[in-house]
Formats: C-alpha cells, sequence, structure tokens
C-alpha cells in the first residue's frame, strides 16, 4: 500500500469537488455540533439533578398576621401550640426524613445570601416581612404528593411548596432543549450522509477512467475504494474539528454563563466537553465511512 | 491456459444468447484470433475471461483456476495475471507514457525501484524508446496503441487479451502493432486477440476461431480471416 498514491488521490478528489466538500463539512460540523450540545445537555441536566434533588425540600409556609392567603384570614398568625402540633403531624409522616423550622431572621439571612447583588430587594424587604416555615426534607424527593395534600390546608399552614415541582419544569425545559438539539442533529446527519453519498459518486465519475485501468491491472478493491472512503473521511474529520471548536465555545460562553446564573451547583466539566467532541467525532468518521462504502457499492463496479 | 467447457452466457434482458455453448481450449504460449461479426460475442468471450460476466451455464478456467470457485476477493490477482489492450487504448490523459505505464504497477502496490527498473525495459520493447515522457494527446494512434501494450504488458501477464486493437488504426501502422504483440508472444505470453481485420489475420497465419452468434463455427490452426474452403 503506498501511502503517497492514495494520499495525492485524496487530495485531487477533494479539490475537483471543492464545493461538494465545503457543503460536507459544514453540514457535518453543524450537524455533529448539535449532536455534542445534545450530549452535553444531558449529562448537565443528570448532573444537576443529582446535586438538587439532594438538597430539595417541602417548605410548608406557617400563616403570618395578615397574611393574605384566604386560609390564614382572620386568625392572627399562627401560634406556639398550632406550630408545635404541626411539627409533630409533619415528623410522624413516614415519608419524612427530619423536619426544621425556619424562622422570619434565619430566612431573612437566606433571602440576603441569595440577592447579595441586588440592594434594592434587600432594602425593600424587612425581617418581618420574612415567613416563618418548616423545612421538610423527605426520604425520597419523589414522595412529595402525599405530604403536600396531607398539609396544604392544615391549621396555620399558609401555603407548601415543593421545591422539585418548580426545578422539574426547570429541567423540562432543558429537555426540550435537548430534544431539539437531538432531532435537528440527526436531521442534519441524514443530510449529511446524503452530500457524501453524492461526493463521492461525483468523485468516482471523475476518476472513471483510472478506476477502470486499476481494475483491469488488478488493483485489489481496497486501493481501489480507500482514496474515495478517505475523502469522505477527511471531510468527516474537518467538520468534526469544527464541531469540537463549536462545542468549547458553546461550553464557554452558553453553558457556563448558564452555571452562573444557576449558582453553580453542577459544573459542565472539560471530561464531560471532551467526552461529548469525542463521541461526535467518532460518529461522524463513521457515518462518513459509511455514507461513502454505500455509495461505492452502487457506483464503483469492482 | 484457458478452457472453456460448454459456456453460455445470456445478458439480461435478451433473449439470445451471447455466447452458446462454448467449448474451446487456448494452450500456453498461444497465438489466436478471434474473428467473427460485431456482437458475435468475441468481446463477451474476453470480459468472461476477465470475470468481468459470469456465465449462465458451463465451466470456465484460467490459468489453472476455475472462475466459478475464485472468489470476488482474488478476481484482482487473477487479472494482474492477464494483461488487457483495447480498441481506445484507454490511456491517462494528464499522465505522460512512462507515468501511464508505470501506474499499472503503482496501484498493485510494487516498489518504486522495481517500477524505475521495469518500465523502460518495456517502453523500448514497444518501440517507444525516447517517447517516456510525452503525453497521449502528443503521441499518433500507433504509439498510443504502444503505450497501452507496455501498460498491459508491464507486470509480465500469462496472458495478454487484445479486443480490436488495431480498430482506429490505418493498415500500415496495424503492422508494427502486429510486431510489437508477436514478441509479446514470443516471450511465452498467450495472446488472444479479438479482431475484424482480414488482411492482419490472413498475414499472421495464427490460430482463428471464428464466432457467429455465439457459436463457434470454426476453429482452424494457421488460419485465415474468410471461409478456408
Amino acid at each position: 500500500m503506498r501511502a503517497n498514491f492514495i494520499f495525492s488521490e485524496v487530495w485531487i478528489g477533494l479539490r475537483r469537488n471543492l464545493t461538494m466538500t465545503i457543503a460536507v463539512i459544514v453540514t457535518v460540523a453543524i450537524g455533529m455540533a448539535l449532536l455534542g450540545v445534545g450530549l452535553m445537555i444531558n449529562s448537565l441536566v443528570s448532573g444537576m439533578k443529582d446535586s438538587w434533588y439532594d438538597k430539595v425540600e417541602v417548605s410548608v409556609f406557617l400563616c403570618k398576621k395578615n397574611d393574605p392567603f384566604p386560609q390564614c384570614k382572620g386568625s392572627g398568625g399562627v401560634d406556639a401550640q398550632e406550630q408545635a402540633a404541626l411539627k409533630a403531624t409533619i415528623e410522624a409522616m413516614p415519608q419524612v426524613e427530619r423536619v426544621e423550622f425556619e424562622d422570619a431572621a434565619k430566612a431573612y439571612e437566606n433571602f440576603k445570601a441569595q440577592y447579595a447583588d441586588n440592594p434594592v430587594m434587600i432594602t425593600a424587604i424587612q425581617v418581618e416581612d420574612m415567613p416563618e416555615s418548616f423545612r421538610v426534607k423527605l426520604k425520597d424527593p419523589d414522595t412529595y404528593g402525599a405530604v403536600i395534600e396531607g398539609l396544604q390546608g392544615a391549621p396555620g399552614v399558609s401555603n407548601v411548596i415543593n421545591q422539585k415541582e418548580l426545578l422539574e419544569k426547570f429541567f423540562g425545559l432543558l429537555e426540550k432543549l435537548r430534544w431539539a438539539a437531538l432531532t435537528i442533529a440527526i436531521t442534519l446527519v441524514f443530510a449529511a450522509t446524503l452530500l457524501i453519498g453524492n461526493t463521492v459518486r461525483l468523485s468516482a465519475y471523475n476518476r472513471r477512467r483510472e478506476t477502470g485501468i486499476m481494475r483491469l491491472v488488478g488493483a485489489s478493491n481496497l486501493y481501489i475504494q480507500l482514496p474515495f472512503v478517505m475523502e469522505g473521511v477527511i471531510a468527516g474529520l474537518i467538520g468534526g474539528v469544527i464541531a469540537a471548536v463549536l462545542l468549547i465555545v458553546s461550553k464557554v460562553f452558553l453553558f457556563d454563563s448558564v452555571q452562573l446564573y444557576l449558582g453553580g451547583t453542577a459544573q459542565l466539566s472539560w471530561e464531560t466537553v471532551a467526552s461529548s467532541i469525542s463521541v461526535t467525532m467518532v460518529f461522524g468518521v463513521l457515518i462518513c465511512v459509511f455514507a461513502s462504502f454505500v455509495t461505492l457499492r452502487r457506483y464503483l463496479r469492482v | 491456459m484457458i478452457h472453456f467447457d460448454n459456456v453460455t452466457k445470456v445478458y439480461a434482458n435478451q433473449n439470445r444468447p451471447a455466447l452458446d455453448h462454448v467449448s474451446v481450449d487456448v494452450d500456453k504460449g498461444e497465438f489466436v484470433f478471434l474473428v467473427g461479426p460485431s456482437g458475435s460475442g468475441k468481446s463477451t468471450f474476453l470480459r468472461l475471461i476477465l470475470k468481468e460476466e459470469r456465465p449462465n451455464s458451463g465451466a470456465i478456467h484460467v490459468a489453472g483456476k476455475d472462475l466459478a470457485r475464485l472468489s470476488n476477493f482474488k478476481v484482482p490477482h487473477l487479472r494482474r495475471r492477464i494483461g488487457c489492450v483495447f480498441q481506445d487504448f484507454r490511456l491517462l490523459p494528464n499522465k505522460n507514457v512512462y507515468e501511464n505505464v508505470a501506474f499499472a504497477l503503482e496501484v498493485i502496490g510494487k516498489p518504486r525501484r522495481f517500477i524505475r527498473k521495469v518500465v523502460p525495459e518495456v517502453v523500448e520493447l514497444v518501440g517507444l524508446e525516447g517517447k517516456a515522457h510525452r503525453m497521449p494527446d502528443e503521441l499518433s494512434g500507433g504509439e498510443q496503441q504502444r503505450v497501452a501494450m507496455a501498460r498491459a504488458f508491464v507486470n509480465r501477464p500469462m496472458i495478454l487479451l487484445a479486443d480490436e486493437p488495431t480498430g482506429n488504426i490505418d493498415p500500415a501502422t496495424s503492422i508494427g502493432i502486429m510486431k510489437v504483440l508477436d514478441r509479446i508472444n514470443r516471450t511465452g505470453t498467450t495472446v488472444v486477440m479479438a479482431t475484424h481485420d482480414a488482411a492482419i489475420v490472413d498475414s499472421m497465419r495464427k490460430r482463428v476461431v471464428e464466432l457467429e452468434d455465439g457459436k463457434i463455427v470454426r476453429d482452424q490452426s494457421r488460419g485465415v480471416y474468410g471461409q478456408a474452403y
């Protein structure tokens, strides 16, 4: 096998079909980048789920004086007796792991920490405005339904909020994004396969004299087909490299800024980016090889 | 060397067979003319030897190998032992004489040193010494056919198949082509030549196999083109 012969053939082929080659590279690059984004969102979501679901709690807010909630109207806020009864009720529930009481002062502290960069909010809200609540940690975060049902409307309870539900809305959005990215990626991969097929067909036609003679003098099938397959592989590799650059850019400018906004609980690690890149690269090259071989079977009689 | 046993070939979508129960034996070192009108099955005969086509029935042995049992994987190795020359030369227009001949060795993975040694010898054998760096479009038809013969012979095949090699060449030049084919035949290479050219067949006095409508109607050693009786 003479490597320089193969590579000069590949180079000639790529140059002759320059526009088709560019089309292949662009399609592969965008398709693979979207596939990689899908993979990255996937690992981001599962990483975030792990770290968030460990921390999620059901918040049972207690009535204050002059609360606008209907079930608190008329009462002068929760009294010590009601509070103790409520605590006993919650602790008696089988799904509950532990209960903590968060008084107004502590709630205000958490609030201040959360909005540290927003002085207007901090000055507008006073300690007295913060509701008191029980923070209920469940053994299994998925069993919140019964807990909420049991506590909603109990005397002295203004509102029950399940953090998991809020998170799930957010994760739902991310998952939709992931599916959108994957759907577009699959469509583009399909388009790339057809484009590669067409490119190989064109260069098989352009080189029919050479391949005819090669067949005649007994060149092996591999020797005849390899330049065509290599054309596909090289176009796929260049597309893959561009996709890798796009993925790195999206990690730095998109994912990391989303992380910053969310408080950086589950970072998208560089290892994830690297593995996404290698998966997309391998996938891209395999598709190119596949498309080339299938086309060659049809258009290059050996 | 070439052995056809009751070979029938019918192309798809055609009723009439291209070859109809043909049995021929060609020995090592023989020179055989294959004559007959267009469509009589000459080209099919040559294509079957190369395993470019498969027979519908019958057995073909080439160089001791049963082609029916030869896997596709090994067909290239069969073709390395068979040289081919065509009416339309089939040279690569962007390569010069030397490169055209060397191409046949490059693509079967011969080492460069071997190519550098062998190609000039063959170029000389076909009578093109001093023209190794000409491009095909700078050569006459006869010279181009010599390049094609050099390419077919450079790997020292056991068999040389020639499909109307003088079809595009004037009679005077054809004599030169035939001399080269004769020279190749004298090295022990079996030559099978399909032709329409009566003058050439008559002058060479070699074995003649005549095909008509896919059947062998004549097979005589030291024959002539026309009817022998």
